[in-house]
């Protein structure tokens, strides 16, 4: 048992952490919201020169192959600024599933793009009411030279500047995972604007051709990669709340600190203290779960479990300490003007994206019970 | 980072909970159905307390020069764990909070009597901490120690004094200088045998178990039984909360509480068919019970490995014990409503589900969250540690 991290992970977090800190000032942030896609080009290219996009990609493929550990610590640092910036669709969910379960000919063709910043990969994991990609309601159909896919996939980003788009559709009793061109005949994205005013894609498919060559995984090895993927969606979910939730809870503490009613410091009333002290125990619990669930898919260990946990207290701890935090700040928290509400919705999106608490409580209440049912017949 | 016990770490968890079940004989069950024995002291308890200390279990942290084997705090938690997880009322107060205070503080014969006694599984020390008006501001305390010649007189009254009953020793801290000025600065800390005279106890029953309200009484003591400098006690008292924190909260106590209430549910008819368990609002429960359980042996484990890198952050040991102790209480809650009414039967009643565990450990757990340290004190903590807040008012 370890909970150090090596000093190469340390300084790839650091290194993370000071480009983001560059990049992240109110007046940059403000300028990308006025963009139509809420992506920051200059920062993802800063990011792909320091490495720091091929942490989770082989050095054969451009990356430099720390492992997917340290690339939940990016997300981390991510979340700390809420930068805007793609993580976790592109390097996640797309290339982390590309890594693990593409061809030579798919990884050769797209990873090192990924990893030097010229190539976006996104990644489509949720439907209405399902965000469970391996068993998705999109259709494709096997024919001469490929499938011909059918089916609508919700809030994709980066949608339209994406070179392909990474998600599932199932054929027949079979599960395919197939990249997907959102120039292709047949795809229709629609913007959809969701909680943190980010402009998104619901992509609608109809008949949309998919050759051979983009179908990256079919049957048990599909469900794999789409098991994978989810797994790790999750957990850099739970990484990058950890990291909003941090900052949060510190903005509010050096407010409370700083802001004076009745004549001194409101932190030093107790009820408001402890608000925030109960934060710091929220983010303490959210820390553990998540490193716990990110070492072990780190080292290919079974983390199903330790995955739903992360996913549960990211959801419950995002609400919390989003909560705490406004309500300690009074007025000012939902002012425009000051940081904390770009964290509040970039919380609820982290907390209701790929499976909430309720949802994941209930998934892991009917897991234990069919293990106890199991061992004691 | 890797978060998973190690296969020796594996080996010697294994092996200290097979050696528990062999410490747990049907007698020492049978003993402990008298309420008096409960929590130890019994004929049977001793003798299997004394059987620990020769196989060498006793102060496996302990330095190689008193007899110990100097395992990590790691190894160590693991011993504790499955300890507290196999029942045995092993006095973890004087094995590892006080007595390696005592090793490094007393006078070399009362040392040599009083480590080598607890080394051999033969003495009990009980804590003298708390009085009738100082609890969490214990800096208070009023029972006072005047200097005699070679000895002490001490008188005053300690609350809460568990063990004491049984115990060999108390572990009592005493004001000797009385300027209150000097609140933190003027105790003391003695070992008071529990055979001089001028020492008395009555019974205090409890919504948990028995513990005791203690009195000095123109209690003579000789000087050899002082521990550490004159008006140096307070350093000594503080140096071991945080040891004593891990030994009370540990993970494997209330797992087998959850796997217990688990296979119950597993088996138990359900009145509108199926089992207990395939009921949603139990499977809810459970999976709450399980992702918060999950921490606590986060915690647990994250303590003990920071322990063995160096001294403890102090925000870090007050968030193990805030969150650790409120989910404890929430924990017994949740496994209660899934045992609905039949969780209310009592050990040895009739009908009573896993012997009654869950009723019981909710009565103990009351003292949790303020025992050891208020979470008020430890949330103070954390905003000022953790989060370098101004102090509250």
């Amino acid at each position: 048992m370890d909970f150090n991290v090596s000093d190469e992970l340390k300084s790839a977090q650091q290194l993370a952490q000071q480009i983001l800190g560059d990049y992240t000032d109110v007046d940059q942030l403000k300028a990308i919201e006025q963009q139509e896609e809420r992506f920051d080009k200059a920062l993802w290219q800063a990011l792909a020169d320091a490495g720091l996009l091929g942490l989770d990609i082989d050095e054969n493929h451009g990356g430099i192959g720390l492992g997917f550990y340290s690339l939940t610590n990016l997300c981390e640092e991510v979340g700390r600024t809420v930068a805007p910036v793609p993580v976790i669709p592109v390097l996640v969910s797309a290339a982390g599933t590309l890594r693990r379960f593409a061809s030579d000919t798919q990884k050769d063709q797209w990873l090192p793009g990924i990893a030097n910043g010229s190539t976006l990969i996104s990644a489509a994991l949720e439907e209405y009411h399902n965000d469970d990609p391996t068993m998705p309601g999109a259709t494709a159909q096997k024919q001469e030279g490929g499938y011909a896919i059918s089916g609508t996939k919700i809030c994709v980003s980066p949608a339209p500047s994406a070179s392909r788009i990474l998600l599932s559709a199932r054929a027949g009793d079979d599960l395919i995972v197939a990249l997907v061109d959102p120039r292709a005949a047949g795809v229709v994205l629609n913007a959809q604007v969701v909680v943190t005013g980010e402009t998104r894609h619901e992509l609608v498919m109809d008949k949309v051709q998919v050759p051979t060559e983009d179908i990256v995984a079919t049957g048990r090895e599909a469900t794999q990669a789409m098991n994978w993927a989810l797994q790790a969606t999750r957990t850099a979910l739970a990484a990058m709340a950890l990291g909003a939730c941090d900052k949060m809870m510190r903005i509010t503490g050096q407010y409370t600190s700083e802001r004076e009613q009745f004549g001194r410091a409101i932190a030093t009333f107790q009820a408001v203290s402890h608000r925030v002290a109960d934060c710091f125990i929220d983010v303490e619990c959210l820390r553990l779960v998540t490193q716990q669930a990110a070492s072990l898919l780190d080292q290919g260990r079974p983390a199903e479990e330790a995955v739903l946990m992360a996913k549960i207290w990211c959801g419950n701890v995002t609400h919390r300490v989003s909560q705490a935090s406004q309500h300690c700040h009074g007025g000012t928290g939902v002012d425009r003007d000051y940081p904390l509400f770009r964290y509040c919705e970039a919380a609820r999106q982290m907390e209701l994206t790929a499976g909430s608490s309720a949802q994941l409580t209930g998934e892991l209440g009917r897991a234990i019970c069919a293990e106890y049912l199991a061992s004691s017949a | 980072m890797n978060i998973e016990l190690t296969p020796q770490q594996k080996a010697l968890q294994q092996e200290v909970r097979e050696y528990m079940k062999t410490v747990m004989t049907p007698e020492l069950l049978e003993e402990m159905k008298i309420p008096e024995f409960k929590e130890g002291g019994g004929p049977e308890f001793r003798k299997q307390y004394a059987r620990m200390g020769a196989d060498g279990w006793i102060g496996l942290s302990w330095s190689k020069e008193l007899g110990g084997k100097e395992l990590s705090n790691i190894e160590q938690y693991i011993f504790t764990d499955e300890v507290v997880r196999s029942g045995f009322a092993y006095p973890f107060l004087t094995t590892e909070a006080v007595t390696p205070v005592i090793a490094a503080n007393a006078n070399a014969e009362v040392r040599d009597e009083v480590v080598g006694g607890v080394k051999q599984g033969k003495v009990v020390i009980a804590i003298g901490y708390s009085e009738p008006n100082a609890g969490t501001d214990l800096a208070s305390l009023t029972t006072r120690a005047e200097r005699d010649g070679d000895d002490w007189i001490i008188n005053g009254q300690k609350m809460w004094t568990s063990l004491a009953n049984f115990a060999d020793y108390v572990w009592l801290a005493a004001r000797t200088d009385p300027d209150a000025s000097k609140k933190h600065k003027g105790l003391t800390m003695f070992l008071v045998p529990t055979k001089t005279e001028g020492f008395s106890l009555t019974p205090v029953h409890t919504l948990g178990v028995r513990t005791n309200a203690t009195y000095y009484s123109d209690l003579r003591l000789p000087d050899k039984y002082r521990v550490g400098e004159v008006n140096a006690g307070w350093k000594l008292i503080t140096g071991q909360l945080n040891i004593e924190r891990l030994s009370l909260f540990t993970h494997g106590q209330v797992d087998s509480l959850y796997q217990g209430v688990c296979e119950w549910a597993a088996t138990t008819d359900a009145p509108r068919g199926g089992k207990i368990i395939e009921q949603p609002w139990v499977q809810h429960n459970l999976a709450k019970v399980k992702t918060g359980l999950e921490v606590v042996k986060l915690i647990c484990w994250k303590q003990a490995w920071s322990m063995d890198q160096g001294p403890l952050d102090m925000a870090d040991a007050s968030v193990a014990k805030v969150y650790s102790s409120e989910f404890f209480v929430e924990l017994y809650r949740m496994l209660l409503e899934v045992m609905g009414a039949a969780g209310t039967i009592k050990m040895h009643s009739p009908g009573a589900i896993l012997k009654g565990k869950l009723e019981f450990r909710w009565r103990v757990g009351a003292v949790l969250t303020f025992g050891g340290g208020t979470s008020e004190v430890q949330r103070d903590i954390i905003a000022m540690a953790g989060l370098w807040m101004p102090r509250t008012r």
